[in-house]
């Protein structure tokens, strides 16, 4: 009973995948299996609550490991799911006789997600990242004009299975360095493993497939692409939910291989570059974008560099930091992709001069996207500017004053491509007045989610409580 | 509650209301908005009023925990320098509300985002904690883009965007010294009051100090990073110029006093003679450029330069010892001085620019004769420029002057020849545009003068610079003894 207890998150999860098979299967009309959704994510978001208290290794002992970390991650998992069944009430850019595939595609990589951060063996990690993949792999691919679906399924695809390779190659390494592919004991072994070279290099192709998800330098070329072409619904969840799955799995990995008193500069100074290198590459490729999507995607990148600020310091401060961030940033990012998902409903592709007037034609939603892009920049009071405090502050603890002043540099050239898009939505002219007609769902859900980011800005105490106690439990 | 979080509540109250009123019903958002400003305005002069000057240091202290494990809090206080600057940005907010009264366009918005950026300011002047600091320290430079943008004139657009990006370049350089400075101290708190008291490596301060100088300098107008500061004020509308240079600016020499002079007494001391010179090199530099120009709100605005030149080249002075008490009185009583006549300024120059649709100075001819009430005005407004005595800004830059003949008898020339120059280009813009021969184009605003309730506004910041002027004590008794307490860190 407590094992089933301990996988509930996950068995929810499941159940509500194979619910929504059946009802596609039996033909439900897409409303009910709308509502199956909203409530296979509400069932989700409550389970993954629920089960904050417990911890433990269900089934199989130090294959599994259900802790606050991994139950708070879910949580988070779970709402991203919830949030983007809300705004999928009528999800045009899919193809029409695949709209009921869509929830449940996402649903089953929810699962997978839920298990990687869960996962304290090799082929479980492994089995639990193609998991969370595949199904994201089909739903890229749904998108209802097959040309842009095909392109960016396949780039997208062939990208993660490099990646993925990668990451495979180098969990390979770990176990013929460790002669074991549980994680406990491989841990256990850093005294000896910690000193080779070998080791630190095996752990960054590990990282890869993570890195991949994260979108961070060197495996972010699908980023722009993907997000430009892929189903505005399916994008939401890539941007979100996956990215806090990637960062989650990011530091339950680094919290095992560099645990206090282990020397692990080499990894830490790979992972500064690729750092410097995202946020960078990803600002400066961003300012020439014309494509709201695809400037999405550059943004991602970008903070894709941020977050690897916060784990590459490799101290608690920082993995906190990061975890903190992932959360604030999933609902900034979520924000933004609700906008794109109500004004693009008729467009395959999302220009940045198709907001123009917005301010006008839906007065609310311009607001949603003024907050979501404030928190992207960074400002008060919205989670954006202390997320990124807790991150630089990480950093600065461990004497990086110059990488945070490229940082800092990067946030303000990162302004500049932001308050185009500000811009564009509450000042230029207009060229149609008719408004733009929302769901009370999905008001409601901006609302909510906008309460949120500003919510964690302004009283971030408990949220930091929370991440605190969350990289704790990951740390002990 | 207290005073403090009182003052901070009447812009917050208000924007929360402003949001709440629909967007149709414009009355009642002006009056909300001047309400607010008005009782922050009362508050302010009783805070001014209760500040015990003899007992200095800081008062009317206000502390809630905020995230208790990294040693943030809500931490409002004041010294006598943030209590003139609280009253200076009430005096700012409330005439700028009823300069903007005559506004048609978007008018909720634009008071929305104006009680936000005021929420900043006094937020900024108010906190003693470092991280509330640069929050309101944002939460105040932000609102300038969509200001500038929607309600700017000419190349607002240009304007709005150059600005946005120089401060915030200003607060990258600002992100990792705050932290450093935090990280160093070993206190794991973010009360500057407590970050004071702690003397902290010299190389650590003379490496951290400059960052601090110039991701505040930014704001404060520091020659060479001042060229978003004239296109700006041009490009804004009358109550943002207002708001932008009269009180904004302030936040940046704040900063420097606060953060750089206060928390790295030895970075400061170290850097002061570079520093230094680049301000009197602004000081002069602002005042020539602004003799060439051609916009009336050019000319303003490179003034402000100049005039901001001095406040940072006073803040320089102070800590090199020599005559530190003058140079940090003088330069607090400039930012206050400053804010008054700036808004005065660009309050006047609005009003002439929404009814002729010129700023151009050569377009004019003997408007004082046309506007004679607004011209007047505009000449109070020069003439404090132009260090006359009898008006606020005689006794700052007296003070200013003294110190730097007694620190750098160099640089007491070079504050000389500013304010030669300074005498020269409003002299220019008086004989141009408002003396000699009528420009009949003009004939038509004879009857557009300042008439009624629009003089009020104009009325209380010529009172404000005149009353002080004659009675600069009234200011200088509330900044002395916290002078002091600042200078024994260099004694």
């Amino acid at each position: 009973m407590s094992d089933i207890a301990l996988f509930l998150p996950e068995t929810v999860c499941l159940l509500g995948a194979l619910v929504l098979f059946c009802a596609q299967v039996f033909g439900a009309r897409y409303g009910v299996v709308w509502g199956l959704a909203l409530l296979s994510g509400v069932a989700a978001v409550v389970a993954s609550v629920w089960t904050w208290p417990l911890a433990g290794e269900p089934f199989f002992p130090g294959v599994y490991r259900v802790d606050f970390f991994s139950q708070f991650v879910k949580a988070i998992m779970a709402a991203g799911f919830l949030f983007i069944a809300a705004i999928s009430g009528r999800p045009q850019t899919v193809r029409s006789d695949a709209w009921a595939e869509m929830p449940m595609f996402l649903l089953l990589a929810t699962t997978g997600m839920m298990m990687l951060t869960s996962a304290m063996e090799l082929v479980t990690l492994y089995i639990s990242m193609e998991l969370a993949a595949y199904p994201i792999y089909i739903a890229v691919a749904l998108h209802r004009s097959r040309s842009i679906g095909g392109e960016s399924s396949t780039k997208y695809m062939l990208q993660g299975m490099v990646a993925s390779a990668i990451t495979l190659y180098g969990l390979s390494f770990l176990f013929g360095l460790s002669g074991s592919t549980y994680l406990g004991t491989i841990s256990s072994q850093l005294g000896t493993l910690a000193t080779q070279p070998l080791f630190w290099l095996v752990v960054l192709f590990v990282l890869a497939g993570f890195l991949f998800k994260l979108a961070a330098f060197p495996f972010h070329f699908w980023a722009p692409d993907t997000y430009q072409t892929a189903p505005h619904e399916v994008v939401t969840f890539v941007a979100t939910a996956s990215k806090v799955a990637a960062i989650a799995v990011l530091c339950r990995v680094v919290a095992l291989v560099a645990p206090a008193g282990v020397d692990a500069a080499m990894a830490s100074r790979v992972l500064m570059w690729m750092s410097v290198a995202a946020m960078t590459l990803g600002n400066l490729a961003a300012l020439r974008q014309g494509d709201l999507k695809r400037l999405l995607g550059y943004s991602a990148v970008a903070h894709a560099g941020y977050v690897l600020i916060g784990i590459q310091t490799m101290t608690g401060a920082g993995l906190t930091a990061a975890l903190f961030y992932a959360l604030g940033y999933a609902a900034m990012s979520a924000l933004c992709f609700l906008v794109v998902v109500e004004i693009g409903r008729d467009e395959d592709l999302v220009s940045i001069e198709s907001l123009a007037g917005l301010h006008q034609r839906a007065p609310l939603l311009a607001a949603t996207l003024l907050i979501g892009l404030f928190g992207l920049i960074g400002l008060p009071p919205t989670v954006g500017f202390i997320g990124k405090w807790f991150l630089f502050s990480a950093a600065i603890e461990q004497g990086q004053f110059v990488f945070v002043l490229v940082a800092a540099i990067n946030s303000a050239v990162a302004l500049y491509y932001y308050l185009l898009v500000i811009r564009q939505a509450y000042f230029a002219e207009e060229t149609s007045d008719e408004p733009i007609h929302t769901g009370v769902v999905t008001l409601a859900v901006a609302g909510g989610t906008t309460g949120f980011v500003i919510a964690m800005g302004v009283v971030p105490g408990w949220f930091w409580a929370r991440s605190v106690e969350a990289v704790a439990a990951l740390m002990g | 509650m207290q005073l403090l979080s009182e003052i901070l509540l009447c812009p917050v109250g208000a924007l929360v209301l402003v949001l709440l009123i629909p967007a149709r019903a414009v009355q009642a958002i002006r009056w909300v908005c001047a309400l607010s400003a008005l009782v922050a305005g009362v508050l302010s002069v009783q805070l001014w009023r209760t500040y015990d000057a003899g007992a200095g240091g800081f008062q009317f202290v206000e502390i809630i925990p905020w995230v208790e494990e990294v040693g943030i809090s809500y931490h409002l206080a004041v010294d006598g320098f943030s209590t003139i600057l609280v009253m200076l940005t009430s005096i700012v907010f409330f005439t700028g509300v009823l300069t903007m009264w005559d506004l048609e366009i978007r008018v909720k918005e634009f008071f929305a985002f104006m009680l936000l950026l005021v929420t900043g300011v006094y937020g900024v002047f108010l906190s003693q904690d470092l991280f509330f600091f640069f929050l309101f320290y944002e939460v105040a430079v932000v609102p300038m883009y969509p200001l500038i943008l929607i309600w700017g004139s000419g190349n607002r657009e240009y304007a709005a965007m150059k600005l946005v990006l120089f401060l915030l370049a200003g607060s990258a350089l600002l992100f990792p010294a705050l932290l450093a400075i935090y990280h160093a101290s070993g206190l794991g708190t973010f009360n500057m009051i407590l970050l004071a008291q702690k003397a902290f490596d010299p190389d650590f301060q003379i490496f951290v100090y400059p960052f601090v100088f110039f991701g505040f300098g930014v704001l404060a107008g520091l020659f060479p990073f001042h060229g978003w500061s004239p296109t700006g004020h041009v490009a804004a509308p009358s109550a943002v110029s207002m708001l932008h240079a009269g009180v904004l600016m302030k936040l940046g020499a704040y900063g420097i006093l606060a953060v750089g002079i206060r928390l790295l007494p030895v970075g400061a001391v170290y850097w002061a003679p570079t520093f230094a010179t680049l301000a009197a090199i602004g000081v002069v530099y602002g005042a020539f450029v602004a003799i060439r120009q051609t916009d009336f709100k050019f000319v303003i605005g490179f003034s402000s330069v100049s005039h901001m030149g001095i406040v940072v080249l006073g803040l320089n002075l102070a800590v090199l010892g020599k005559a530190g008490q003058d140079a940090l009185n003088g330069a607090v009583f400039q930012m206050f001085a400053h804010g008054i006549m700036t808004a005065l300024f660009f309050s006047t120059v609005g009003f002439i620019y929404d009814r002729a649709h010129s700023k151009t100075i050569a377009d004019f001819g003997g408007l004082g004769s046309q506007m004679p009430r607004a011209v007047s005005v505009f000449i109070v407004a020069g003439l404090c420029g132009a260090g006359v005595p009898g008006l606020a800004s005689f006794w700052a830059e007296l003070l200013v002057f003294l110190a730097a003949l007694k620190t750098y008898p160099a640089l007491g020339v070079v504050i000389i020849v500013g304010l030669v120059l300074t005498a020269i280009y409003v002299i220019r813009v008086f004989s141009q545009a408002f003396f000699g021969p009528v420009n009949d184009k003009w004939d038509d605003l004879r009857g557009l003068d300042l008439k009624g309730w629009q003089i009020l506004p104009r009325a209380i910041l010529v009172a404000v610079l005149v009353y002080f002027g004659f009675f600069p004590s009234a200011l200088l008794d509330v900044i002395d003894g916290t002078t002091s307490t600042v200078l024994t860190s260099f004694r």
